[in-house]
């Protein structure tokens, strides 16, 4: 019962479905009132992502003429899914719900439901606007998933394990992976951003071209729990870098572990943020571009470093 | 730009006119031809003297005629002033020397109702497709 | 590949103004194109002749938002060239300060919609944050943000003091700042130019064809510019450089305005020291001889033209206006020609459309 019970809390609360969706608003206000002040603007008040949220909740639910009706319902319900599941072996300060080997793999294929489902949700919404920005969207994602994907197999074969917790304590007996692969860490900090879709990668949501690509046509309830998915995808990208790469809750010093791992997840978030509002939005072609021909080799590049470092 | 020469110029393409220049303000020369003058006048500006800047093609009625301005520009402004006759207003599209005239003789085209021979894209510019009224700058009380 | 047609317009994110295009595209290029204005045709030429000379300043001023200035300038200049009238040099260097401030104004707001439409929301915060210093000073002098009424015929109705010419030099050089930072962005920003370098080119020849003006003709390669060729108002007093680009592409033409615009600054420093003094306006009287003129200006975005022809009366009995977004309008089908979807916006903002202005 008392298994349970502890289970149950730490699906729901801690550091589960609860704890995510708190973490989801707070880490999209700190965004965004980042990104503002660096425009020279004020930034929304701290409830704005709460209220952004009910108020998407209760607005009218419709789609076009031609839309599948039932795919379209479920789509964001299975990226939900998706995300949170992932969320179950991604430790919190130490904690993780769930651990085995290779569940680095499966977080990985997990976090990259969402883009699928994204593409599958413009493709079966029928507007012009959609369309395009579905196969933009799927474009995107072969351009920086492979880098993003070769980014992760250093430090797994460094630690010799495969699974997240067991990488994230492995850097408390060694140095932080940050430390021994720099490109690593900035690959899988690129592929972040191209897979939660920020600019400079925002180019299946390109406001000013395509409406708002995939999600144009969806609103209300749905179009809440997108979003709510989309920023947990967020919140998950980013424990997931601060474990891999940061060293999880370890620093060496005598602080508590979640302080630690507080200051590393807000200093990620906080470069995301810089990351958006230095540069403009680059073009499908671009970012292909970036993606293989720069992208690609510096992650092979990393990962034979990593072998041929770790067989000497 | 030198407004002698032109004139001289113009006046081989058309010696029956006098072509008395008229000085306009602002730093403006109207020059008054007939209708089927103006294509030849053009060419010779065009070919002879690169004068291709054309500012604006303006159409008026007068309630005895249609006027047509063609207002030309280069440090100084030269316009080619030619009357049409209210009925059957026609005359040669200049699209083939001045490709930028396109825009402006499918305005005075739905404006006055002159037709340009030769024009590429006859449609309505700033009017409707469906326009089934009058043109719009013509005096009411001379509408037949 | 199979061709399919996007529409954008008469709304889309990516347009101010109703315009309507129709785009034949096949995978992510653009084969053909096909325009439609006359979205806010409000038959204004025809409006004109129902109303008086004094009447038609206001409406002239509503031609358009953001260039009402230039409007009313050309069309004083016109009326008042018809009725003879000497217009002080106060008048004509106010007149001549709101010409440029007003330019300064419309190529910030360009600057910050451009930039917006490639992603660049920063820039876009940015410029329009500098706009407010625009605006807050053609405030002071005309008690109006965009709309300043500030020309009637016979000269100007506002004045400046000792005071404001200083609130106001202060508050250019804070702007001045701010565009040169802004320049540097524009020249080194890699991102920037990788969506605005050979993006809407047009040639040397393509843009003397299609008659147009502006800063799209001066980015590609054409030297012409009314404030030097054809001084008006104050223009012939002052001392400035016109700007002109070779490349032909959105991203000369960003720099072309950006460089106007420090330009315009230096110019309103040099109206602002030099000015004379005198009266503001002479009497005009309210019927004008039968004559006509053609009257012309260098509006933000080139060469505005007004033909005025009085027939005696207290009404004029033809204005014509061209303004100068119809010529560009002519040359957009090219530009888009082969340019990818995703640059579509770009090319659109990059020839600074004013659609109000186009349609009359």
């Amino acid at each position: 019962m008392g298994d349970f019970s502890s289970a149950l809390f730490a699906l729901l609360i801690f550091p589960g479905f609860g704890f995510l969706c708190a973490c989801a608003l707070a880490f999209q206000w700190i965004d965004r009132w980042v990104t503002a002040r660096l425009q020279g603007r004020i930034g929304p008040p701290w409830f704005q992502p709460l209220a952004d949220f009910v108020k998407l909740m209760a607005k009218e639910d419709v789609l076009p003429i031609g839309a599948h009706e039932q795919a379209c319902a479920a789509l964001p319900m299975v990226s939900l899914a998706a995300v949170l599941t992932a969320a179950l072996y991604v430790p919190v300060g130490g904690l993780a719900t769930s651990a085995f080997e290779g569940d680095l793999i499966v977080v990985l294929f997990l976090l990259s439901i969402p883009a699928l489902a994204y593409f599958l949700a413009g493709w079966l919404s029928v507007s012009v606007f959609s369309v395009v920005g579905g196969s933009r969207a799927l474009l995107q994602y072969f351009a920086y998933e492979v880098p993003f994907l070769m980014a992760f197999a250093g430090p797994a074969m460094l630690s010799g394990s495969w699974s997240i917790s067991r990488i994230a304590t492995q850097q408390s007996q060694a140095v932080g992976m940050v430390l021994v692969q720099p490109v690593g860490f900035l690959l899988a900090f690129v592929g972040l951003i191209g897979k939660l879709k920020r600019s400079p990668f925002d180019i299946p949501k390109a406001k000013s071209e395509i409406g708002a690509g995939p999600l144009t046509e969806f609103s209300g309830r749905k179009l809440a729990l997108w979003h709510l998915s989309l920023h947990i995808k967020t919140v998950v990208g980013i424990f997931l870098l601060v474990d891999v790469f940061l060293s999880g809750s370890f620093t060496g010093l005598a602080v508590p572990t979640a302080l630690a791992f507080g200051v590393k997840v807000l200093f990620t978030l906080l470069a995301l943020s810089v990351a958006g509002v230095l540069y403009a939005r680059l073009r499908i072609d671009q970012l292909a571009s970036l993606g293989w021909k720069v992208l690609a080799p510096l992650a092979l590049a990393q990962m034979l470093a990593v072998i041929w470092i770790g067989a000497g | 730009m030198n407004i002698e020469l032109m004139l001289e110029s113009l006046r081989e393409t058309s010696p029956t006119e006098a072509l008395e220049p008229q000085a306009v303000p602002i730093d403006e020369t109207f020059v008054t031809l007939p209708p089927d003058c103006i294509h030849a006048a053009v060419q010779v500006l065009v070919e002879c003297f690169d004068l291709r800047h054309l500012s604006a093609i303006t159409g008026e009625d007068t309630g005895d005629e249609i006027v047509l301005l063609y207002h030309f520009w280069d440090r100084h402004g030269l316009t080619l002033r030619t009357p049409l006759p209210r009925q059957n207003a026609r005359i040669t599209t200049l699209t083939d020397l001045i490709p930028g005239a396109a825009f402006y003789e499918r305005e005075v085209s739905e404006m006055l109702g002159v037709a340009f021979d030769g024009h590429p894209n006859p449609r309505t510019l700033v009017l409707p497709d469906d326009w089934a009224g009058e043109p719009p700058l013509l005096r009411p009380e001379k509408r037949q | 590949m199979s061709r399919i047609t996007i529409p954008i317009g008469p709304q889309h994110p990516a347009l101010k103004e109703p315009l309507s295009f129709l785009l034949t595209v096949e995978g992510e290029r653009i084969v053909e194109s096909a325009l439609r204005i006359g979205y806010v045709h409000r038959g204004l030429e025809r409006i004109f002749q129902n109303r008086s000379y004094v009447q038609n300043v206001h409406v002239v001023e509503r031609i358009c938002g953001i260039c009402s200035h230039a409007h009313t300038t050309t069309y004083c200049q016109g009326v008042e060239a018809l009725l003879g009238l000497h217009i002080p040099p106060r008048a004509l260097y106010l007149r001549t300060l709101l010409c440029e401030l007003e330019r300064i104004h419309s190529h910030l707001l360009w600057l910050g919609v451009l930039a917006e439409h490639v992603g660049f929301t920063t820039i876009f915060m940015y410029a329009w944050r500098d706009r407010e210093i625009v605006l807050d000073i053609m405030e002071k002098l005309s008690g109006g943000r965009v709309a300043h009424a500030v020309n009637v015929i016979g000269g100007v109705r506002i004045d400046v003091d000792q005071e404001q010419v200083r609130l106001i030099l202060a508050r250019l050089d804070e702007l001045e700042r701010q565009i040169e930072s802004f320049l540097g962005v524009i020249q080194h920003e890699r991102t920037f130019r990788a969506r605005t370098r050979a993006v809407g080119y047009l040639s040397i020849e393509q843009v003397r064809s299609h008659c147009v003006v502006g800063p799209v003709a001066r980015a590609s390669g054409v030297d012409i510019d009314l404030r030097r060729d054809a001084p008006y108002a104050a223009y012939g007093q002052l001392d400035f450089r016109v700007i002109t680009a070779e490349e032909g592409d959105v991203w000369a033409r960003t720099m072309v305005r950006a460089l106007e615009t420090i330009e315009s600054v230096c110019m309103c420093r040099q109206l602002l020291a030099g000015l004379p003094d005198g009266p503001l306006a002479v009497r005009a009287p309210r019927r004008v001889p039968p004559s006509e003129a053609v009257s012309r200006c260098e509006a933000p975005r080139g060469e505005l033209i007004y033909y005025i022809r009085s027939d005696g009366s207290d009404r004029p009995a033809r204005v014509k206006v061209r303004t100068p977004t119809l010529t560009t309008l002519a040359t957009l089908p090219d530009q888009l020609r082969g340019v990818n979807t995703a640059d579509v916006p770009t090319v659109l903002s990059g020839v600074d459309l004013c659609i109000a202005c186009a349609d009359r």
